[in-house]
């Protein structure tokens, strides 16, 4: 029997929204401040518009939800989701006022793709876009990555009860470095603010080296960093990391979203001293395993076409790419339409299961995760060393995930869960692009692409795709990014509204 | 007559030469849709420079854009047409000092013309696709963008500063006092 939520349940949801909601309104100064930096008047004036928008949204809702209710365990996956949904509507407020999104569905695309840091993109016109309206770009992945939920925890709450480790657990994050879960989210932004300098300064001298005005060297060495740390793919030119045209660069940029891609718990435990982690961890070898696969595969499909005569185009194409895809970041050093009319089929396959795949939970990454293949793998080999085994015998199996534990049926079951649905969700996604009308490989890659929030297309997302495909990737991209418990978990609570008791 | 006819004849064939040899003028999408057709075949290609020139050495990068803003970008009041398509062209550095303006918000760039040998994925840079150009000239000059807000702008800014004063002054009148 689920029971119908009080309306003291309702404001509890409802205040501590609005008090987010405030946190996403307060990143709004980074691209206000950019545009009157650079004088930008007009989009100064959308970001102004777009910020009040938000305060009045956060203080409305706190006024009128006002409550004394402690926040529990029941509110805090559906003030994650209803968090999310508001923070992507007002969030494209200015993109939208901007006037380089053809709807405001567009702009709902590029927000949700920003804060789920998938990077597939239907703004227009790229390359002549005020530097205001690009640093919200990369504002939105950056916090994405990280995520606004993290944000709010690190600025705005200060003890109120059991309930705040589901907020931070409804985004994808399970894992606590620290046993508080608002020293946890600072640990993550003090983690992520010490890669911002060291990566921003290391691309900054790399794009004034590559020929870049001082001041542009700057802005695109902090977007190229935030939208690889974040694994977000967003880039600051629609040739995307193509435009640099540079090794150096591409291993730059490899570097950071490989280390965006790791699980945040990992970086703490190196920062911490213990370096062995980086072997031990049960998820890196997941991940070194299925990258030499789908490497592998990549490499036999393009040697075959012939298209890079020379070794060093040949790798330096096919590790970018394939990492890009594993990672879930979707920077790209070919053109979209070139995976089609160059790579073809078999590097696409390559990619799209690096993509199914992603890489680290408790990450900026999305995907099944590597954890979550490594248990499903050794749920598989215990199977069968129980199966050759006499009856009597106990078999169990141990992994290391930061430290030992022991592989238990429950952690398998939801393990399975979640993949599951990954699965599905993937299948429903190809299964809409080809309704749509693409060949099925293509829906296939921007539909995994989406729901895996990589931002890797092959041509088929654009403005001109059909309005119907727009909602499916945003919902995809959402629960990608929730790992389905928060969405589920409002679906649930508006149903029990309706039908509860 | 004869002899008419077969001068006539000389001319036809010369003429089918030369424009076999004579650059192929092509776009983007065209060569990005089918690159193994122009592989290797000297194309012209016009587009509007956007960014900046990225000088290596002897050699520059430069991107030119030949999509639906290259007669005018959203930033000079154009409506969206889609997404920016284009190609990156390697120019010697000395002969793409012609082109002085490039495109970004505050800019319309030149609007440039190439002509050299198209490479669906070249071996001597990294295995991208690119235009080797050894013919470069600038056939439209580029163009500061004027950004004025328009009214509805603080319209909009004016409602949503009514709106936020509004909720912030309900919640401080509503919050408990400690």
């Amino acid at each position: 029997m689920m029971l119908r939520p009080t309306l003291e349940d309702h404001k509890v949801v409802g205040f501590y929204t609005g008090r987010i909601i405030i946190g996403v309104g307060a990143l709004m100064v980074l691209p206000l401040s950019t545009s009157l930096l650079f004088a930008e008047w007009k989009t100064a004036i959308d970001f102004a518009t777009g910020l009040l928008a938000c305060l009045a949204a956060g203080f409305g809702l706190q006024a009128l939800c006002l409550t004394h209710q402690e926040l529990r365990r029941r509110h805090g996956l559906v003030i994650v989701s209803t968090s999310w949904v508001l923070a992507t509507v007002l969030g494209a407020i200015p993109f939208y006022l901007s006037g380089y999104f053809g709807s405001y569905l567009d702009a709902i695309f590029d927000v949700m793709s920003g804060l789920t840091t998938t990077g597939l993109f239907l703004l227009q016109d790229l390359d002549h876009v005020p530097n205001g309206l690009n640093m919200w770009r990369f504002v939105l992945t950056f916090a994405g990555g990280q995520g606004i939920i993290v944000i709010a925890l690190t600025a705005l709450f200060k003890g109120v009860g059991g309930g705040i480790y589901h907020l931070y657990s409804g985004e994808g994050k399970e894992d606590r470095l620290l046993p508080n879960v608002i020293q946890t989210a600072r640990t993550i932004w003090v983690v992520s603010l010490g890669w911002l300098l060291a990566g921003t300064a290391a691309l900054t001298v790399s794009a004034l080296a590559l020929g870049q005005e001082p001041v542009r060297a700057l802005l695109h060495g902090l977007w190229v960093f935030m939208g690889a740390f974040s694994t977000g793919g967003f880039a600051p030119q629609s040739y995307n990391t193509m435009w640099y045209h540079s090794l150096v660069f591409e291993i730059l940029c490899v570097i950071i979203f490989v280390a965006g891609s790791l699980n945040f718990a990992v970086h703490w435990a190196v920062w911490t001293g213990s370096r062995a982690e980086l072997r031990r961890n049960v998820e890196l070898r997941s991940f070194a395993v299925t990258l030499g696969i789908f490497s592998l595969i990549t490499a036999i499909g393009l040697a075959r076409s012939g298209l890079y005569t020379d070794a060093l185009p040949f790798v330096r194409k096919t590790l970018y790419l394939v990492l890009s895809g594993h990672t879930t970041t979707g920077f790209g050093t070919i053109y979209a339409r070139s995976l089609v009319t160059q790579w073809g089929p078999l590097p696409m396959l390559g990619i799209i299961g690096a993509m199914i795949i992603g890489a680290s939970s408790c990450s900026t990454a999305g995907g099944i995760k590597g954890i979550r293949v490594a248990i499903i793998s050794k749920s598989f080999l215990q199977d069968v060393r129980r199966a050759l085994s006499p009856e009597s015998s106990v078999i169990t199996s141990r992994y290391h995930h930061v430290k030992d534990r022991m592989l238990a049926d429950d952690t398998v079951r939801t393990v399975l869960m979640i993949t599951i649905a990954f699965l599905t969700m993937h299948a429903i996604i190809t299964v809409a692009g080809v309704m749509a009308g693409y060949p099925v490989l293509e829906a296939g890659f921007d539909g995994v692409s989406a729901a895996s929030n990589t931002g890797l297309s092959c041509g088929l997302t654009a403005p001109s795709m059909p309005d119907f495909l727009k909602v499916v990737y945003v919902l995809a991209m959402w629960l990608g990014r929730m790992e389905f418990l928060a969405v589920f978990a409002l679906f649930g609570w508006i149903w029990s509204v309706v039908r509860g008791r | 007559m004869k002899r008419s006819l077969f001068m006539l004849l000389i001319v036809a064939v010369c003429a089918g030469f030369s424009s076999a040899a004579a650059a192929a003028d092509v776009s983007s999408t065209v060569l990005i849709e089918e690159p193994a057709v122009w592989d290797g075949r000297v194309v012209t290609f016009t587009g509007e420079a956007v960014g900046e020139a990225m000088v290596r050495g002897d050699e520059v990068w430069l991107h030119l854009n030949d999509d639906a803003y290259a007669g005018g970008s959203i930033a000079s009041g154009a409506l969206p047409q889609g997404y920016n398509s284009g190609l990156a062209v390697v120019v010697d550095a000395e002969d793409a000092r012609v082109v002085t303006v490039f495109g970004d918000y505050r800019h319309q760039g030149d609007v440039v013309e190439v002509s050299g040998v198209f490479n669906a994925a070249c071996p001597e840079h990294g295995g991208d696709m690119d235009v080797h150009a050894t013919g470069i000239r600038v056939v439209r000059e580029g163009a500061v963008l004027d950004h004025a807000p328009g009214t509805s702008s603080f319209v909009l800014l004016g409602i949503a500063f009514a709106a936020a004063v509004t909720a912030v002054g309900a919640y401080l009148i509503r919050r408990p006092r400690d």
